[in-house]
C-alpha cells in the first residue's frame, strides 16, 4: 500500500489486562487505565517510553472494558503520536468471516494483528504490556538486541530470589544469552525476572506466531508457550539487563507502594524529567489553590485541587477537594472525590468521584509503616458522617 | 451559526512596563498557568466558534509561540481554524513610525484575508478586559434587533477596580438603541453610565466597507471613528453583560486581576466553563516536608519548598528551603533560592533570585523584574 511506511521497529502494547488483583479499581476499567502518580494512568508510562525512545507506530491491544481506555488514547494526540504514518491505534479482537473471536492469549493477540504489522514491514516488534511503572529506553534495548544479533531480547530486572516465583525467571549464561527460562517457578534458580518487555526480528515472531497458532495445545501466551518453543530449536535468545525503577502495580499494596515512592527523594523514578516527560490527557482545569488555613508536608498535588485541609505524604489527583480540618495521610486520593470537614484519611486509595462525609474516618492512623493494611474506597461512593472505616477495609457499593 | 472571531492581540492604551516590552498584551501569562489569550479564545470555544483570526501588531513571538496550531484550543481546523494575521510589511509600512494607524487600519491590513471568510457575522473583542460571554447569545440579539452593531457593555464594575481609559461609554434609549458614545478619557473608579467592555457583533460586510470607507477618509480609530461618529445614522445597540471582569492595563490592574483569582468564589466564576491553554506535561506541584502555603495559586511543576502567601505561582516554579513569596505573581520557571523574600513584586519568566536576596516592592508600586534577569 503506498500510503504506508516501512517502520523499523512497531509496538505492540498488550492492554486488555483485566488486573482483577486490584478489584474495585478494575471493575470498569482495564488495568493500563488505573489511574497513577497524580494525574497519569498506568499506559502513560509505556506509550510515553516509546515516543521518547523515538518508537511513533504502536497497536493497543484491548479486551477487557476498552471503553475508557480507548477515549483516553483517542488519536494519540496528548504522546505526539497522531501521525500521518504509524500513530498510536487501538486493536480490539474483531470478527472474520463468520466467527467472532476474543484475543486467547498474549501470542494469540499479536497473531491476530499479524496484518497490521505486516502494513509496516518492520525489522523488529517490541511487545510491552500496559501493567508496569518504569521510564525505560527502549532504543538502548534495541541496540543490545542488534549488537548481540539476537533472534529475540528480553528485558529483565533483578529482583529479591525470595520473589522471584511471581515472575518468568531467567537462567543466563555469562554471555546474557538465555540458557532456561521458567514461567513463575516454584523454586527460582535466578533472580532475574522478565518485565514483560520483549523485542523480536519479525519474521521470526511471525513464524513462531503462525506455528503457536496452529498448535491446539497451546495456551497462547509468550512467556508460556511461545518463548519456550523458541529456547527449545536454540533460536539466540538474550537477556537485557535493567537498572533503574521497575514496578509491577497488580495489587493495592503495589500500586499504594509506588505512589508513595514517588515522594521519596533520589528515586530512579525520577517524573520531573523534562528529557524523559511521561505524557498524559490534560483535563484542562485550572491551577490548585491552597487555602488559609492548609497544611502541606511531601505532597504532590495537582490541578484544579482545592485544599483547606492537613495533607501529609499523599498523592492528590486532580480536582480534589480537602476541607477545613480534614487530615489526609499517607494516601491516594484520585479525581474529583472530596474529603469534607474534620474527615480523616489514613493509609488509603480513595478512588474517583467519593464523598468523605463530616468527621468520617477512612483507615487506621497507626499501621506500621512497612506493611500498613490499605483501605479502599471505590469510585463515586459515598462515606456517611462520622463513619468509621477500618484498616485495610474494601469498601464498595452493593451490586 | 456563522461566525468568525477578530481578536486584537495588543491594546493601544495599556501601560504594563516591562511585561509587554518583550510581548504581546494577548500573551502576558496570567493566574499561574495561562495567558491573556486563553480566556478569549476560549470564550469563542465555549460559544462554538471555530473560526479566530489574532491581529498581531510587535513583539508577538511568544504569542505565536504558545498559539501554534491552535489544537490546544481545538481550532486546527481545515474549515476555519486559528490565524494570527501579523502585520504587513511593505516598503510603505517599514517607514511608518506605526505598525497600525489605529483599530481600523490594523482591520485593513487583513481586510484580504477577512474578505476570504465564509462567515457571514464578525465578533470583534480586545485583550485587555476578561470577560466569559457566550457569543452566540449576543449574535441572537444582534439578529432579533436588526443592528448594523451590537455592543457589549455594562453599567458595574463586575469585581474589576475602574473604568479603563478609552472604553467607549454609550447611552441607551429603553430598546437598548444606542444614541451618543463617549470615550473615557481618563480611568474612573466609578461607574458613571453603561460603559463598553471591548466586545462587539457586525455583519462581515458591513465591516468591511465600514473600513474601506473610514480608511478613505484617513480616520483610524474604531471607537471614535465608527463607534461615535456613526452612532447617529448606524442601527446599533448595547448588549448587557453582567458576568465577572478581569482588567489588565496598568500594572495595578494586572496584580488585581490575579489576585482576584484567590477568591475561591470569584474563582468559581471564572472557571465555570472551561478555560484551554496550552499543555505543558509538567509533573503534579510538589511540596516539601518544611513548606508554608497560604492563600495561593499554584501551578503544575512547581516545587515549593518555602514559604508562599497571597501569591499566584505558574508552572515550574521553584521556591527553595527558607525563601519567602509574598503578595507577589511569579512566571513560569522562575527560580527563588534559599532564604530570599520575594514582596509586592513580579517575577516575569526564567528569573532567578539568589540565595537570601531581597526582591521587596510596595503595595502602591510593585517591582517588575524582567524575564530572564538575576538578582
Amino acid at each position: 500500500m503506498s500510503f504506508i511506511k516501512k517502520k523499523a521497529m512497531v509496538a505492540m502494547l498488550l492492554a486488555g489486562g483485566q488486573g482483577s488483583r486490584l478489584g474495585v479499581l478494575t471493575k470498569d476499567v482495564a488495568k493500563p487505565a488505573v489511574p497513577f502518580g497524580g494525574k497519569y494512568r498506568i499506559i502513560d508510562f509505556p506509550l510515553s517510553n516509546c515516543i521518547n525512545s523515538d518508537i511513533d507506530t504502536i497497536g493497543v491491544l484491548t479486551q477487557y472494558q476498552p471503553m475508557e481506555l480507548n477515549a483516553y488514547i483517542g488519536n494519540g494526540q496528548p504522546w505526539d503520536l497522531d501521525r500521518m504514518y504509524g500513530g498510536a491505534r487501538i486493536l480490539p479482537p474483531y470478527v472474520r468471516g463468520k466467527e467472532g473471536e476474543w484475543y486467547k492469549g498474549t501470542a494469540n493477540a499479536i497473531y491476530q494483528n499479524i496484518p497490521f504489522i505486516e502494513q509496516y514491514s518492520p525489522n523488529y516488534v517490541i511487545v510491552l504490556s500496559g501493567d508496569h511503572i518504569y521510564k525505560m529506553n527502549y532504543r538502548w534495548m534495541l541496540d543490545h538486541h542488534q549488537q548481540k544479533e539476537a533472534d529475540c531480547t528480553i528485558a529483565v530486572i533483578e529482583v529479591p530470589l525470595q520473589e522471584a516465583s511471581r515472575f518468568g525467571v531467567m537462567n543466563t549464561d555469562a554471555n546474557l544469552r538465555i540458557t532456561e527460562f521458567e514461567e513463575k517457578p516454584p523454586k527460582p534458580k535466578s533472580n532475574l525476572a522478565s518485565m514483560g518487555v520483549y523485542i523480536f526480528n519479525w519474521p521470526t515472531l511471525k513464524e513462531y506466531l503462525i506455528r503457536d497458532e496452529a498448535d491446539e495445545y497451546s495456551s497462547k501466551d509468550f512467556g508460556k508457550d511461545v518463548i519456550p518453543a523458541m529456547l527449545a530449536d536454540h533460536k539466540r535468545m538474550y537477556a537485557y539487563k535493567y537498572l533503574g525503577y521497575w514496578k509491577d502495580v497488580g495489587t493495592i499494596e503495589s500500586l499504594w507502594e509506588s505512589n508513595m515512592d514517588l515522594l521519596k527523594e533520589n528515586i530512579s523514578l525520577e517524573l520531573y524529567d523534562p528529557r524523559w516527560k511521561i505524557y498524559a490527557r490534560n483535563a484542562n482545569l485550572p491551577p490548585q489553590y491552597i487555602g488559609r488555613e492548609a497544611t502541606l508536608k511531601n505532597v504532590h498535588v495537582s490541578e484544579g485541587c482545592f485544599i483547606e485541609g492537613t495533607v501529609e505524604n499523599s498523592i492528590i489527583f486532580p480536582k480534589v477537594t480537602i476541607h477545613r480540618g480534614a487530615v489526609v495521610r499517607n494516601s491516594v486520593v484520585m479525581s474529583s472525590t472530596t474529603v469534607e470537614e474534620g474527615a480523616e484519611v489514613h493509609y488509603s486509595i480513595v478512588a474517583e468521584g467519593v464523598n468523605i462525609g463530616r468527621n468520617a474516618c477512612v483507615g487506621g492512623p497507626s499501621e506500621p509503616v512497612d506493611h500498613p493494611r490499605i483501605s479502599v474506597v471505590a469510585d463515586h461512593i459515598r462515606i456517611g458522617n462520622e463513619a468509621r472505616i477500618e484498616a485495610g477495609t474494601v469498601v464498595d457499593r452493593d451490586r | 451559526m456563522s461566525c468568525m472571531g477578530l481578536i486584537y492581540s495588543y491594546s493601544e492604551r495599556e501601560n504594563l512596563r516591562e511585561l509587554t516590552d518583550i510581548r504581546s498584551l494577548a500573551a502576558l501569562p496570567i493566574g499561574g498557568k495561562y495567558r491573556i489569550i486563553d480566556f478569549v479564545l476560549s470564550n469563542f470555544v465555549n460559544s462554538e466558534i471555530y473560526e479566530v483570526s489574532v491581529i498581531a501588531r510587535t513583539n508577538y513571538h511568544s504569542l505565536i509561540e504558545h498559539l501554534a496550531s491552535g489544537a490546544e484550543w481545538d481550532m486546527s481546523r481545515k474549515r476555519g481554524g486559528l490565524r494570527v494575521l501579523t502585520p504587513f510589511a511593505n516598503k510603505e509600512a517599514m517607514e511608518s513610525p506605526h505598525v497600525y494607524r489605529g483599530t481600523i487600519d490594523a482591520i485593513a491590513n487583513h481586510l484580504q484575508s477577512i474578505r476570504q471568510s465564509m462567515s457571514e457575522y464578525v465578533i470583534l473583542t480586545g485583550s485587555r478586559i476578561l470577560y466569559s460571554m457566550d457569543y452566540g447569545d449576543l449574535i441572537r440579539q444582534h439578529r432579533e434587533t436588526g443592528a448594523d452593531i451590537t455592543v457589549a457593555y455594562t453599567d458595574n464594575l463586575n469585581g474589576t477596580n475602574r473604568v479603563p481609559q478609552g472604553s467607549p461609554i454609550v447611552q441607551l434609549d429603553e430598546s437598548k438603541r444606542i444614541g451618543r458614545v463617549r470615550i473615557v478619557e481618563e480611568e474612573q473608579a466609578n461607574v458613571r453610565g453603561n460603559w463598553g467592555i471591548g466586545a462587539c457583533a457586525i455583519r462581515r460586510t458591513l465591516l468591511e466597507s465600514l473600513v474601506a470607507d473610514a480608511m478613505s477618509h484617513q480616520r483610524y480609530d474604531l471607537y471614535t471613528d465608527i463607534l461615535q461618529r456613526l452612532s447617529p445614522t448606524l442601527k446599533m445597540y448595547g448588549y448587557k453583560y453582567s458576568g465577572h471582569l478581569l482588567e489588565i492595563s496598568t500594572i495595578a490592574g494586572y496584580m488585581e486581576a490575579n489576585k482576584a483569582m484567590l477568591d475561591p468564589e470569584f474563582s468559581e466564576k471564572i472557571f465555570q466553563k472551561t478555560v484551554y491553554t496550552k499543555v505543558k506535561d509538567s509533573v503534579p506541584a510538589r511540596y516539601g516536608p518544611d513548606c508554608y502555603v497560604e492563600n495561593s495559586i499554584i501551578s503544575d511543576g512547581c516545587q515549593i519548598m518555602g514559604t508562599v502567601i497571597n501569591s499566584v505561582v505558574s508552572r515550574g516554579v521553584q521556591v527553595d528551603r527558607g525563601a519567602v513569596v509574598k503578595d507577589s505573581i511569579v512566571m513560569q520557571d522562575t527560580e527563588i533560592m534559599d532564604l530570599a523574600t520575594v514582596e509586592h513584586a513580579i517575577l516575569d519568566k526564567d528569573v532567578i533570585v539568589r540565595d537570601g536576596r531581597e526582591v521587596i516592592g510596595h503595595p502602591a508600586y510593585p517591582i517588575v523584574l524582567p524575564k530572564m534577569s538575576i538578582v
